[in-house]
């Protein structure tokens, strides 16, 4: 009896802490084994409920077709993101599909915790030849090494005022940075809040894909070619920061104020009539901009590609007017139901719900033939994916990410400088100097 | 007439009973093995990752090693340095975030105190109307942190913020004054969490005012004090446990507020604001340098532990388990 209860002592407690424990897995587990698909996707602010319409009936199409069932998983921003996916790759559990962002499919890729697809794979999704090749040139490492399969494509461009320009008698976008400063000290006019540029330094992502747009035009790149070499304290470098930040202390065609900006203080000074061009948006932006100030007063243009004060691009230049932009799917290394998955986004990816996407959210096709259909109906759409086509891959390096932040540092702390009136652009160099001596300590 | 102080009470030693080898059972007679289901689940939630993080902050752990990061290459204290010299590519080094963590904790303490304080005396003895005052004063304390932030961010932003308007309408400054940015970040953080943490130390100093006896006042009124005499002899020396506590654990939680800064900032935030959590945060998961951040974290937990150590000490909770 005496054995009997020192026993109960001893186990009781384990045996609590191991039914917490079980009780603690079991949701994870039994999905997988239940034929349910897990999909983490953007939460879409703006779309909500045409989102959730639209999971609805994929889920249930999905259903019709497999069995199976989704479970959504949605993240509101690219910390979310991060901390779900690095969560995931840790634990070996969590969604199986994951969609993330063009530039961040090298360190998803870097991190091993991604399916390789196989031939037979990109059979499951419609084949490579179903999405644009500029797209795939960001799917993976190498053309045999793809992680990610294409969901949707967002070329940049820039957006400007109409009205604006006619007031101020410029008659077509400019095609050069210097036309483009010009342009817009014609239209700037600081008694009426007015200026023809605008920046927003304090944003997280915007201030690395204008300096990258910048110093690719100049024939610089953050990265060397072999992808072993951080370049970001280069001159070009140098000079497309410092060619930034020109706009707001030399020329002064940006608002003096807009230092603690982000892109959606930049678009709602747009959507206001306070700002004549507006660069680095995508075509996601009209909604916004149709229910603003104003709606049927703006035109999107290619983004200039001659870097200012020349007449062409210097030896090296690359007419970079886009990143290769967009949203991609990849598969969960652990996952057990990647059969699932592949279905999955071979319908999403088909033509008529890549149609029916664009029509509801704006993001452009990746389907060939979906893109290739919107664009015979409408010039708009027709611009953008010619823009896509000649977009330019960033390199395709697991440290991009931690390279945007970098340059997302250095963007906040030249910000502080010029709202503390203490900005030196010889301060630009030493920054980089630092960032790139740390990017290049994670170089592999 | 004079108020003499009511001395202070000492607790009356108490023998440290020992227990006794073999049997977990206390001298009581509580069956003590009840407990081993909360200490294995301490080890296993607490305990575990605690190991852990020191042993991540001894590897070159990144996005390349995540996912077999038991087999991360070790490099010994590198990230111990890195952490008090270089810090991140974006931010402070831990020793400056150490110093606007410190600064911001200790300052948004010092100013809560005595609001707090004031509030709780408001609100000490009945009157028409004092329960509506009273859930007046929780408001800001039950507003979520980030909400609270999201207000505040408004609040400040240059040009079109409340405050700026406020401040350039009584001509105290220029309308386009920074104050998300630059040195004026600090202020503003230090400025939005005295609005939403002050109801805490009125939370604990009402609680410690209710507790001293109404027949203590009747006696200082029967010898004739008046309020500042009753504030003083009587009030304040009885609060002084409860307020003590009150500083060190608001101390500890400013300096581990995340959520403030990270919404009202963003990421990467001014080099001002950059608080010791949040450096970690942008280190770990956003550069994907999990050593460096695992380092800073066992820093803090360092440093945690000297008003953690103090915290134990005013609640004496050894001696009161023990008698």
């Amino acid at each position: 009896m005496k054995v009997n209860s020192r026993c109960a002592r001893l186990w009781l407690p384990l045996l609590m802490l191991l039914s917490l424990v079980l009780a603690a897995c079991g949701g994870g587990s039994s999905s997988s084994q239940g034929q349910t698909l897990h999909v983490l996707v953007g939460y879409n602010s703006t779309y909500s409920a045409q989102q959730k319409q639209w999971m609805q009936q994929i889920t249930s199409e999905f259903q019709k077709a497999t069995g199976a069932t989704i479970a959504w998983d949605t993240f509101s921003s690219s910390s979310e993101e991060q901390t779900k996916l690095q969560t995931s790759v840790v634990s070996g559990s969590g969604p199986d599909v994951f969609s993330f962002g063009t530039t961040f499919v090298p360190t998803a890729q870097s991190t091993k915790g991604f399916t390789t697809l196989t031939d037979q794979d990109w059979k499951l999704v419609g084949g490579k030849d179903r999405f644009f090749k500029q797209q795939l040139t960001m799917a993976g490492s190498s053309p045999n090494q793809l992680i990610a399969v294409p969901f949707v494509m967002r070329p940049f461009a820039m957006v400007y005022n109409k009205e604006l320009f006619q007031k101020a008698g410029i008659t077509t976008p400019p095609t050069t940075w210097t036309q483009f400063v010009q342009d817009a000290q014609k239209m700037t006019d600081p008694s009426a809040g007015v200026h023809g540029a605008e920046i927003d330094p304090s944003d997280s992502f915007d201030p690395w894909k204008i300096w990258w747009m910048f110093a690719e035009q100049l024939g610089g790149s953050f990265i060397s070619q072999d992808l072993k070499t951080a370049q970001m304290n280069s001159p070009e470098a140098v000079q497309a920061i410092k060619f930034w930040f020109d706009w707001a202390t030399t020329y002064k065609i940006v608002d003096p104020n807009s230092m603690a900006w982000k892109a959606g203080d930049a678009t709602q000074a747009f959507a206001n009539s306070k700002v004549g061009m507006l660069i680095m948006v995508t075509p996601t932006l009209t909604p916004t901009l149709q229910k603003s100030a104003v709606a049927g007063k703006y035109a999107f243009a290619p983004m200039p590609t001659i870097p200012y004060g020349m007449q062409q691009r210097p030896a090296g230049g690359v007419p970079a007017a886009t990143i290769v932009s967009g949203d991609m799917l990849a598969v969960a290394d652990y996952s057990n139901v990647k059969d699932l998955a592949f279905k999955f986004i071979n319908l999403v990816t088909d033509e008529q719900h890549q149609i029916q996407w664009t029509k509801t959210f704006g993001d452009l096709p990746v389907n060939v033939q979906a893109a290739n259909s919107l664009a015979s109906k409408d010039p708009q759409t027709a611009a953008f994916i010619q823009a896509e086509q000649g977009a330019t891959p960033t390199p395709f390096t697991g440290v991009w990410g931690p390279l945007e932040v970098a340059l997302a540092g250095v963007s906040s702390k030249l910000a502080n400088e010029v709202a503390t009136n203490r900005y030196d652009p010889s301060h630009i160099k030493p920054l980089l100097d630092q960032a790139n001596q740390q990017i290049q300590g994670q170089l592999h | 007439m004079s108020i003499q102080p009511i001395p202070e009470t000492v607790p009356a030693p108490t023998a440290v009973l020992r227990p006794k080898r073999g049997r977990s059972r206390a001298p009581s007679g509580r069956p003590m093995w009840l407990m081993w289901p909360s200490i294995l689940l301490l080890v296993v939630i607490i305990g575990i990752p605690l190991l852990i993080a020191v042993y991540i902050s001894f590897l070159h752990l990144d996005q390349y090693t995540l996912r077999s990061w038991l087999q991360a290459p070790w490099v010994g204290l590198s990230n111990y340095v890195t952490a008090l010299t270089a810090g991140n590519v974006i931010g402070a080094s831990a020793l400056v975030s150490l110093g606007v963590s410190l600064g911001f904790s200790l300052l948004t303490t010092l100013l809560i105190t005595p609001i707090g304080t004031l509030a709780a005396l408001t609100v000490n003895t009945p009157y028409r109307g004092r329960t509506f005052v009273r859930v007046l004063y929780l408001v800001p304390y039950v507003i979520p942190t980030f909400v609270t932030a999201l207000i505040w961010r408004m609040m400040f932003l240059n040009g079109t913020g409340l405050v700026d308007r406020s401040l350039a309408a009584i001509h105290v400054a220029n309308i386009n004054t920074y104050w998300l940015l630059g040195p004026n970040s600090f202020w503003a953080m230090v400025i939005a969490d005295t609005w939403a943490s002050w109801a805490f130390i009125y939370i604990m100093v009402l609680a410690g005012l209710q507790s001293i006896s109404s027949d203590q006042y009747e006696a200082a009124n029967m010898d004739g004090a008046n309020s500042w005499q009753k504030l003083t002899r009587i009030v304040l020396p009885q609060l002084r446990h409860v307020l003590g506590l009150a500083l060190l654990l608001s101390t500890l939680y400013h300096f581990n507020n995340f959520t403030l800064p990270f919404v009202m900032f963003g990421t990467p935030p001014p080099l001002q604001a950059d608080v010791l959590p949040l450096n970690i945060y942008v280190s770990s998961f956003q550069l994907f340098n999990f050593g460096l951040g695992g380092a800073m974290s066992v820093i803090t937990l360092i440093l945690m532990l000297v008003p953690g150590f103090l915290y134990i000490r005013t609640l004496r909770l050894g001696e009161v388990t023990a008698s």
